[in-house]
């Protein structure tokens, strides 16, 4: 008897579907898999076996072939565990072809005939869009997010196959507890001080404008960092299911509401490999750390010690919001637009409260710390600043400054502003569209030509400060960009060369 | 000693190239001899004097390294010298600067580039941190020119920071001619981004070393070479240096040789005014202008304090309050805004306009006044 049941692999953030065919016939005992099976599917056999003996049903005592079609694509994960069982079952006549019709399933299989949820089941299920998927009761919150179609859980095979087999009706499951909700997000009332670094994550929040925190160990960066995405409006539905797409295919937990809407923080350790940043390996091409992040906030501490190869793969995310990732058989996009805000210090000795003569490193040592970040990577930071540690009255003082309840709201609606009138952020506004969108008045005009014409602005840095100041007069209301927008966006972007005083690049 | 004939010259040329060479065994291998018959001692062409044997007696292997060093090496020290232009003064001979002929600790032997009669002037050694702030340089090179203009010469090191600061604003005068010491062959410039300084000052000054062209600037050198340094100065100034830093080894030696040391005072939070400040606590000359150290060589220093034209436009109303925060010794912007009661962006208006005008200058966020000699400095 042959059955072919829909099942579904993942590639990178993507689901393909995957027809699952099953022959059972005549011939020497065995069970043989074919169509590309990677170690990971092979492995399904020997679940397989044990779950449909679990159930109380026969293995099957003939040859049972099991084909993965498309049979070129190479197939990775146990997901299509259940697949087969289920397909093994009907082969073999324990359920009947025609209560299978129209369903496709997802999902792990225990020896003992439990279902396990397994990674990415969001895109996996979003890739069998015309039938309704049965998925394991862990997945279900994941597999709802991704499909109008109605969504069947099962807690073991035995329950499954008696619903298929009797026309039972479908067990009823409660969803499993939804993980421990990530505390409510850092509020910007806990900062004392720091205005300029303050002016700053508001300003990145309304531009997307990628932030370099420059300070000394203990001025409050990482602080700071992680109050940005509080700042953040919630996603928009198209981009929170996008991101919600990455995190299943990642393996990470959705939240209790399903759909991730609050923008992602995500922080990967120096010692993170390529791999991990950038995403790739194995088979199924997991989304790395730029692309969990994406529309939300990629936090890098200590960025000089990030290996240098790492940082410069970065530059084609930072400019396109996407990922390809190439492997010899296989490729895919993922998305990786994320907000960068990175944070280092001055010198490898830290430089003491943070002005320039308490560095005890030579110049050579800052040089070489330096010279780290190459240009092309310091360039995409729109914001530079220097951060130092409050004084004690600031830390002592019990007026709070202004919380992330009050900055929102401003951020809100200067996004809002720019989204209608060029439908994208300042921040990646095109230079064509620069005086269009953001006029220089006669004074502004005059004071970037200066900058420009003592070598203290490149011509990359000429487009970002332009973008700069068109978030600073959005954050004052301002029709076109004036002085005192582009005087501020200079004194944000300040150098980070140890021999130069000026702030080319 | 009668004048050396060439050979001598560069026998002692080819004897300072020797690994693991110091001023004190260049001595002892010099005592009473010529460098040709020195030379000729440690080929085993003429036998061993008690002073040398002792040498020898002390540390053994030297003797094996430095023959094999003759026998592959051979007189490329001193070829060297003839191609770089660099002459070689040999103790109580013309040339050699009597300064050091009564010297504790002098040289054994000399390689100079550039004019000899630089040191013929009055000279003050001007001496400070690689990591000085802006206002440091600036004092630097304003001390550095000041001093040329009034026809005394600036003794320094060539170093990052205070040292090349002063020889810069000596270069930019059209007085005296500078006096640099360095601590290795004439072969290099060290550091690297000094090189067009190290030309500028051969050219119209005197650049000297203790060792032939090939010797690499090795760490230990440095502390050796202030001592030099000092005894050829009459003055030593130091104008920032922490409490550790290596120009108070200059100030060690100087002492040691009678020779007045004078401190710039500074901000007593900044490090870099550490060492000038205990200075000056332990009895250091206090330097306020330049005309101080013309005062203490008995110059006239009623001419000094001219400055350089300034033809910058005054700042006037919050720029001017904020240049007066800034120049207490460089603040950053919330440190401006905070001081002043300011609004960031009014802060960053003001600043940016003294920044556009010339007053002060940015670095990593950090702001400090400029004054009119910050152009020679950069």
């Amino acid at each position: 008897m042959f059955a072919t049941i829909p099942s579904a692999v993942i590639l990178g953030a993507e689901g393909h579907r995957v027809s699952v065919e099953v022959h059972v016939g005549d011939g020497l005992p065995g069970f043989h898999l074919v169509g590309l099976p990677d170690a990971s599917v092979r492995e399904a056999r020997d679940r397989v076996r044990a779950a449909i003996m679990s159930t109380g049903r026969s293995f099957p005592s003939g040859k049972i072939t099991v084909n993965l079609a498309p049979s070129q694509t190479k197939k990775t994960g146990s997901g299509l565990d259940l697949a087969i069982a289920v397909g093994i079952l009907v082969a073999d006549r324990h359920v009947p072809p025609d209560a299978v019709r129209g369903l496709g399933f997802v999902g792990e299989l225990g020896l003992d005939g439990s279902v396990r949820g397994v990674a990415g089941c969001a895109p996996m299920v979003g890739a069998l869009a015309s039938v309704d998927p049965v998925v394991a009761v862990a997945s279900r919150r994941e597999a709802v997010v991704a499909t109008d179609r109605h969504v069947r859980a099962v807690a073991t095979l035995t329950e499954l196959v008696d619903t298929l087999a009797c026309e039972a009706p479908w067990p009823d499951h409660d969803d499993p507890d939804p993980p421990e909700s990530v505390d409510v997000a850092p509020d910007l009332r806990e900062v004392r001080g720091q205005e300029v670094a303050r002016l700053a994550l508001e300003l990145s929040a309304i531009g997307g404008h990628h932030l370099l925190l420059v300070g000394p160990p203990g001025a409050g960066k990482t602080m700071l960092a992680e109050r940005l995405p509080g700042l953040l409006p919630d996603l928009e539905p198209s981009a929170a299911l996008e991101t919600s797409m990455v995190h299943s295919a990642a393996g990470l937990a959705l939240p209790a509401v399903g759909l991730v809407t609050r923008p992602p923080f995500r922080s990967p350790h120096h010692t993170a490999s390529q791999v991990a940043i950038v995403g790739g390996g194995s088979h199924a091409l997991r989304p790395g750390e730029i692309s969990i992040a994406t529309n939300g906030v990629l936090f890098l501490d200590e960025l000089p010690e990030f290996p240098v190869h790492v940082l410069e793969t970065l530059r084609q995310p930072l400019e396109s919001g996407r990922m390809s990732i190439n492997r010899a058989a296989l490729s895919t996009v993922l998305p990786a637009d994320f907000l960068l805000v990175a944070a280092m210090n001055p010198c490898p000795c830290g430089g003491g409260r943070g002005e320039p003569s308490d560095c005890t490193c030579g110049h050579d040592r800052v040089r070489r710390y330096r010279s780290r970040l190459s240009g092309p990577v310091l360039d995409r930071f729109d914001l530079r600043i220097r951060v130092t540690p409050p004084d004690t009255d600031q830390l002592m003082s019990s007026c709070p400054g202004e919380s992330s309840a009050e900055v929102a709201p401003r951020v809100a609606a200067a996004r809002a502003q720019a989204l209608e009138r060029q439908g994208v952020l300042n921040g990646r506004l095109a230079p064509a569209h620069l005086d269009s969108v953001a006029p220089l008045t006669e004074s502004a005009r005059a004071a970037v030509r200066h900058e420009l014409e003592r070598g203290r602005l490149s011509g990359r840095g000429y487009h970002r400060i332009r973008r700069l100041s068109r978030s600073i007069a959005d954050r004052r209301g301002g029709e076109s960009v004036d002085l005192c927008d582009v005087d501020l966006a200079l004194q944000l972007r300040s150098a980070l060369s140890p021999t130069s005083t000026g702030r080319a690049a | 000693m009668s004048e050396p004939t060439p050979d001598d010259r560069r026998a002692a040329a080819v004897l300072a190239s020797l690994p693991a060479m110091t001023s004190q065994r260049l001595r002892t291998l010099l005592h009473r001899r010529s460098p040709t018959s020195a030379l000729a001692v440690l080929g085993g062409r003429e036998p061993l004097d008690a002073m040398s044997g002792r040498l020898f007696r002390r540390a053994p292997e030297l003797r094996d390294r430095w023959r094999q060093h003759l026998r592959s090496q051979g007189p490329i020290a001193a070829d060297r010298c003839d191609e770089l232009g660099v002459t070689i003064l040999l103790p109580g001979t013309t040339g050699w600067p009597p300064q050091l002929v009564l010297d504790p600790d002098p040289p054994a032997v000399l390689f100079v580039q550039g004019d000899p009669a630089a040191i013929d002037a009055r000279r003050v050694g001007v001496v400070g941190t690689r990591h000085p702030t802006q206002r440091g340089r600036q004092i630097a090179a304003r001390v550095g020119h000041e001093l040329a203009e009034a026809g005394v010469a600036v003794v320094s090191g060539l170093a990052l920071g205070i040292d090349g600061a002063a020889h810069r604003g000596a270069l930019a005068s059209r007085g005296a001619a500078p006096v640099a010491v360095i601590a290795h062959g004439h072969h290099r410039a060290y550091p690297r981004s000094h090189a067009a300084l190290f030309r500028e000052v051969a050219e119209h000054g005197l650049l000297l070393s203790e060792w032939p062209p090939g010797v690499e600037p090795e760490r230990y050198r440095f502390p050796r070479r202030n001592r030099i340094l000092a005894s050829l100065s009459e003055i030593v100034l130091v104008v920032e240096s922490r409490e550790t830093g290596g120009s108070l080894i200059t100030v060690a030696a100087a002492l040691e040789r009678g020779i007045d040391v004078f401190a710039v005072p500074g901000p007593i939070d900044r490090r870099a005014s550490n060492g000038p400040n205990q200075l000056i606590a332990s009895g250091a000359g206090v330097m306020n202008e330049p005309g101080d150290l013309l005062v203490a060589l008995g110059l006239d220093g009623a001419r000094s304090g001219r400055r350089a034209v300034d033809a910058r436009p005054r700042p006037t109303g919050d720029a001017a309050r904020v240049l007066d925060v800034v120049g207490d010794g460089g603040a950053e912007l919330a440190q401006v805004a905070g001081v002043l009661d300011l609004d960031l962006a009014d802060a960053a208006m003001a600043v940016a306009r003294l920044e556009r005008d010339g007053w002060i200058v940015e670095a990593d966020g950090w702001f400090e006044r400029l004054d009119e000699w910050a152009g020679v400095v950069h």
